[in-house]
């Protein structure tokens, strides 16, 4: 990997940080009526409108407020949730774990799941197999996932009584060690397939694709010739080559899957983010609000980079140009 | 400088279709000839994806369009009795108001439709512009321009929205915006690799030196050879608003006046066990116009590239370079 | 097409698996209401895990009325004075009470050897600073009705309190419980700055009680509580444990306990309330108070004092009666609340036997004769939908009828979604808003910016406790949940303390329906329903007590 790239890739992450810091500055302070109630939320009593007041500069001039606003966010600083009565960073921060398992789970299951499912069908391309897989995944992804979930919870859930409904942990029983592990895993099964089943659609799709394209090519062909079977061929060839544009894909589906977790989140009482994202909006409480889009572009940047470095790691061809 | 494929801040629409790879630019390849569209639509018509597509979305638009017409009064009032079962009378049945739920689906088809098109005008012409503009010109205006871009596909769409519904309300133009200045970037990004592509050919080479003004070449050369690509991404976009807006409608926080199909799978909630028809049909409106869009898109995908293929070089590349051309946001 | 086929079949099998019915109805088991306890010697242990709808944010009951907090937290609280599973009153921190001068002075003999959570004892000092610092200043009910009263509370020694009011008093006994007086400790509060908020007072996230269970942990997913080995009732509590479970969404509730994945659901979703009374497995009852209080009457609340710059919609009677007349309530009864409890009949709900009346002059359903009363005032249709303003007294010409609905999620919202059908067929344009309960208050009792909102006003036990605050003038205030409309009457004003005073309960009952055969002549409110919730809970607990919802599950135990 390109020293110079790395360097570069980094630096890049500067300008990032500067928009979206420049962008919420903007849309809050773009918002109609008292600035300190856009900064602050609507609930809220004179005492803390003060702090916040305080805390924010608000009385100052805008590029000092933007200063102060930078220096606060960079320190972690985004003020207190009057509602919740709580520092915004530790109301997130103590919830994303949660939701973090959920994420990390629906995108192992939907890229594991949606790699041997292309590969599976890439092996026999137009077959039967093949046309099911490309329908069942442009279904799954046209799907809202809030009413994916509501099904899932009524069908699976409570019929076959196999996974509980709501929930990380069983309400009755104080499990610890490995029998708290089971209990979470089961618990985070339904929440992580309805979660995985949109994303699964994508990497099945890109997964065929690219391991179609791979068997196309010579290098691959010239291997059959010498007498590698077509499975061998995959596996060997085709299917490692084809990682890569998965993991491109995957990188970039952060901020979807943080929205589809909210979703099903709320549907399944998974105590995460989701919920408390929702009653950040429906009492409009700003501050708590502003924290979650931070926290999820931060999240967006980073994984951008991550993705950017390893796919450059990856594959050798890659020049900054 | 190259655009790294991460670039796209958060991916939105996704799924690509069978024949694009994520490396291979889409269209506009052939070498000499500008763009044939009789025979585009003809092998669109033909695909079977396409066709279905279509047709689906179709559905969708004229429900939308002739919501009026089709399902006249206010979808809010009170037909029948409440929780009736689908029947003669009443296509879906009936919620736990007594609404129709087959006119609340048909007025729901036209908020989705209002949306999709208020946001996919305003994006175009801002993408396309930004777009066409950075890659003809090139220099420091596509500097300028991409930096602009970045700042605004830096902000994930979907808490961006909650932000700002809460700080400036839950009207439907709001929604609008918030959108919109959100969708454009991809499109200025696609439109203006396209551009790249076709700014140097030949036969543009040739139009300015028989003196045609820029105007004239964009207008005649560079648009139509961009067009295509731009669709298939404002198409995955639309897939991508609708699920958008009927997410926020379940969350509680769309235009309250307008019926949504959101709003219904949310209301229905409660009812899944007693009435599930509350649930699956505006479940399915929304599936079914996300469905038909993406099939339609995928299939234009396909035409072109295969048109592309036909016409000129097979394009065979062994290195993937990353351009983000059909992941849009 | 191929694709288009299994899209199809996917939908179709999601629906097929969705209506298939589960509970196959049988024969309806027999009501299978559990009651006070008979079970012969209860067993000791198990955990009830019980369902709340969301974090409450904070756990001290004495600084709100409001209803999440005090299902969350009533179980490790106590009050001086109990409800007995026979809906009588019975000692709880107070062990015997007299009552003195006509009802002008109540001594109570407090309990000993009482402890708090902590270990240190508790004394009168905790009953005076309770009422003082927390219940009269912050719990709506106590300040709208005893705080009116204004008693001086004395503690001669630690081991009794003694109330004297200026005027007798009838209803005190009957808010003394756990809901509406719960006792909190001096010590662990007294240095709060701002006992309302957890940042004023981050007690309130650990709570200390004498309540038969105390906190062991309170996190974003759970409030899990343990049995508290000191507790004043010997023998109590049976359970080990008792666990509140937040889940949002009550239809998930259900299914979680129908699940076994939980044991008791506060407040069963009216469309499945069929299905569940037809369940073996589950047991039900009509409580007839609930943590929010109890004799609960949904109320619509018209704006009779609007601020400067807003429009005085409702300020004239004719536009109220015409309101009145617009709307069907029979039918928003069925349809929102599934017939589960009354059209409400009376101002007073008529759980309060001696206060409430029948046969009052309610306006009654008659769209025509709303719109009568509309063109009289001024209202003029113009065609286009809400009617315009023409001379209509505090109202700008060519103001069109539009006008917000504030209210709760839920059932508040689906009525005000009920109505506004109604409504529109009289020319009268309805926006329903719904806000969370920072919101509302701020909106409609704060600053007083909203036109109509819906209230469950609880009424409790007396019509002091929880319906004087609708209508006394004195109670129009920037606290939630008190004269929301603005309404003032001298002549109310006078009955109400009127009847306050009177210590003999007949001699109550003409005052009362005078009072609301008044306010039937000036409707400031809309009174829609009286709201009954049916609670389920799984046959496997036994020992709930319905009267008392504070400490409903005291005596009761689960088979493991």
């Amino acid at each position: 990997m390109n020293r110079r790239y790395v360097v570069r890739r980094l630096l890049q992450v500067l300008p990032a940080v500067a928009s979206i810091l420049i962008v919420t500055f903007a849309v809050v302070h773009a918002a109609p009526g008292d600035p300190v109630v856009a900064v602050a939320g609507e609930s809220g009593n004179e005492e803390y409108y003060a702090f916040m007041r305080e805390k924010f500069g608000l009385d100052r001039p805008v590029y000092e407020q933007f200063w102060t606003y930078t220096t606060n966010v960079l320190r972690g600083d985004l003020g207190v949730s009057f509602v919740q009565g709580q520092e915004v960073v530790d109301l997130i921060l103590e919830r994303v774990p949660a939701t973090l398992l959920l994420m990390g789970t629906a995108l192992l299951v939907s890229t594991v799941g949606g790699v041997t499912l292309g590969a599976l069908a890439a092996r026999r391309p137009f077959g039967p197999f093949d046309l099911g897989v490309s329908t069942g995944a442009l279904v799954g992804y046209a799907l809202p996932s809030f009413w994916l979930a509501q099904l899932a919870m009524l069908t699976i859930a409570f019929r076959t009584g196999w996974f509980p409904i709501q929930g990380m942990t069983d309400a009755r029983a104080d499990y610890t060690g490995l029998a708290h592990y089971l209990d979470v895993a089961r618990h985070l099964v339904l929440p992580s397939l309805v979660l995985a089943a949109s994303e699964v659609a994508l990497i099945t799709r890109i997964a065929r694709t690219g391991i179609l394209a791979e068997m196309d090519s010579d290098y691959v062909r010239v291997a059959q010739a010498k007498g590698l079977s077509p499975t061998g061929a995959l596996m060997h060839h085709a299917l490692r080559n084809a990682l890569l544009p998965v993991v491109t894909v995957v990188g970039t589906r952060i901020g979807f899957l943080f929205s589809g977790a909210v979703l099903v989140e709320t549907v399944f009482g998974w105590p995460g983010l989701g919920r408390l994202v929702l009653s950040a909006a429906q009492t409009r409480d700003h501050p708590l609000l502003l924290g979650m889009v931070l926290l999820v572009a931060f999240s967006l940047v980073l994984s951008n980079l991550i993705t950017d470095l390893l796919y450059a790691r990856v594959d050798p061809r890659i020049r900054y140009r | 400088m190259s655009i790294p494929v991460s670039a796209t801040a958060e991916a939105g629409a996704g799924a690509p279709a069978p024949g694009a790879l994520p490396g291979a630019p889409v269209a506009g390849d052939a070498p000499g000839a500008p763009h044939r569209w009789r025979a585009t639509v003809r092998r669109f018509l033909r695909h079977p994806a396409g066709f279905t597509g279509l047709l689906l979305t179709l559905v969708v638009v004229v429900a939308g369009l002739l919501a009026d017409v089709i399902s006249p009064g206010d979808p809010f009032r009170t037909v029948g009795d409440p929780l009736l079962a689908p029947s003669a009378t009443h296509f879906f049945g009936t919620d736990n108001l007594g609404r129709d739920v087959f006119d609340a689906v048909i007025h729901g088809a036209r908020t989705s439709m209002i949306v999709v098109l208020g946001v996919s005008a305003i994006a175009s012409v801002i993408g396309l512009a930004v777009g066409i503009i950075a890659g003809y010109r090139g220099g420091w205006i596509d500097d300028l321009l991409m930096r602009i871009t970045e700042l605004f596909q830096s902000v994930p769409r979907f808490f961006l929205v909650l932000l700002i519904v809460a700080l400036f309300g839950a009207g439907l133009d709001n929604l609008i915006y918030v959108l919109a200045f959100t969708s454009w970037p991809t499109l200025a990004r696609v439109s203006r690799a396209e551009v790249l592509s076709v700014r140097d050919r030949d036969y543009v080479e040739a139009a300015r030196s028989i003196g045609a003004t820029d105007r004239r070449i964009v207008l005649r050369h560079v648009l139509p050879n961009v067009l295509p690509t731009a669709m298939v991404i404002i198409a995955l976009t639309g897939s991508r608003i609708i699920l958008l807006e009927a997410s926020l409608s379940f969350l509680g926080l769309g235009d309250p006046s307008l019926m949504s199909w959101g709003y219904l799978v949310s209301n229905a909630q409660r009812f899944l066990r007693t009435a599930w028809w509350m649930s699956v049909f505006p479940g399915a409106a929304i599936a079914i116009s996300v469905l038909g869009i993406n099939l339609m898109s995928d299939a234009l995908n396909d035409v072109l590239a295969a048109y592309s293929q036909k016409r000129g070089k097979r394009r065979r590349r062994l290195g993937r370079r990353p351009t983000p051309t059909v992941l849009p946001a | 097409m191929k694709k288009q086929l299994t899209a199809v079949a996917l939908a179709l099998m999601f629906v097929a698996s969705a209506c298939a019915s589960d509970d196959g109805g049988g024969d309806a088991a027999p009501d299978a209401q559990s009651g006070p306890t008979t079970t012969v010697a209860p067993a000791r242990g198990g955990t009830l895990v019980v369902a709340i709808g969301s974090d409450p944010g904070s756990l001290n009951p004495a600084v709100t009325s409001n209803g999440g907090v005090h299902t969350a937290s009533e179980m490790m609280f106590n009050g001086l004075v109990g409800w007995g599973t026979d809906g009588k009153l019975v000692p709880e921190l107070a062990e015997s009470w007299t009552i003195e001068g006509g009802g002008t002075s109540y001594r109570f003999n407090l309990r000993q050897n009482v402890k708090w959570h902590d270990g240190r004892p508790f004394t009168a000092d905790d009953v005076k600073f309770t009422f003082e610092r927390a219940l009269l200043r912050l719990h709506s009910r106590t300040q709208a009705s005893v705080g009116t009263a204004q008693p001086t509370i004395e503690t001669p020694d630690q081991n009794t309190v003694i109330f004297r009011f200026a005027n007798p008093y009838a209803p005190l006994l009957q808010q003394l419980n756990v809901t509406e007086a719960p006792i909190i400790p001096k010590h662990v509060y007294e240095g709060c700055t701002d006992l309302a908020t957890v940042a004023g007072c981050p007690a309130n996230k650990t709570p200390v009680g004498t309540g038969p269970f105390k906190l062991e942990s309170y996190t974003i997913q759970e409030i899990k509580m343990v049995r508290n080995p000191d507790y004043f009732r010997p023998g109590l509590p049976y359970l080990d444990g008792m666990t509140q479970r937040v889940i949002p969404d009550p239809g998930t509730q259900l299914l979680a306990l129908e699940n076994r994945e939980i044991d008791w659901v506060g407040s069963v979703p009216g469309p499945d309330i069929e299905r569940v009374k037809a369940n073996r497995a589950l047991g039900t009852a009509t409580a007839p108070r609930g943590s929010g209080g109890g004799n609960c009457t949904l109320t619509g609340v018209f704006n009779m004092r609007p601020p400067a710059g807003r429009p005085g919609f409702f300020t004239e009677l004719r536009t109220r009666q015409a309101f009145w007349h617009a709307v069907d309530r029979q039918q928003a009864f069925r349809t929102v609340s599934f017939s589960q409890g009354k059209v409400a009949q009376a101002p007073i709900n008529s759980g309060i036997g001696f206060a409430s009346a029948t046969g009052l002059n309610l306006p009654n359903f008659d769209q025509n004769r709303a719109r009568q009363l509309l063109d009289q005032v001024g209202w003029k249709d113009e065609g286009g939908g809400a009617r315009v303003a023409r001379n209509v007294p505090n109202v700008p010409d060519g103001t069109r009828f539009e006008v917000d609905w504030h209210g709760f999620a839920g059932d508040q919202t689906t009525y005000g979604e009920q109505l506004r059908g109604q409504l529109a067929a009289v020319g009268i344009t309805l926006q329903v808003k719904t806000e969370d309960n920072a919101t509302f208050s701020r909106n409609v009792f704060n600053q007083r910016e909203f036109d109509t909102a819906v209230v469950s006003y609880c009424n409790g036990d007396d019509p002091d406790i929880g319906f004087r605050r609708q209508v006394d003038s004195r109670q129009i205030s920037t606290t939630a949940f008190t004269n929301g409309a603005g309404y003032s009457n001298p002549d109310v004003d006078r009955l109400l303390d009127q009847a306050t005073r009177e210590p003999d309960p007949a001699k109550r009952t003409p005052i009362y329906r005078q009072l609301q055969e008044q306010l039937v002549r000036d409707l400031p409110y809309l009174w829609l329903t009286e709201s009954a919730g049916l609670r389920a809970f799984s046959t496997n607990c036994t020992g709930f007590n319905h009267e008392n919802t504070g400490l409903f599950a005291e005596a009761a135990s689960c088979r493991k």
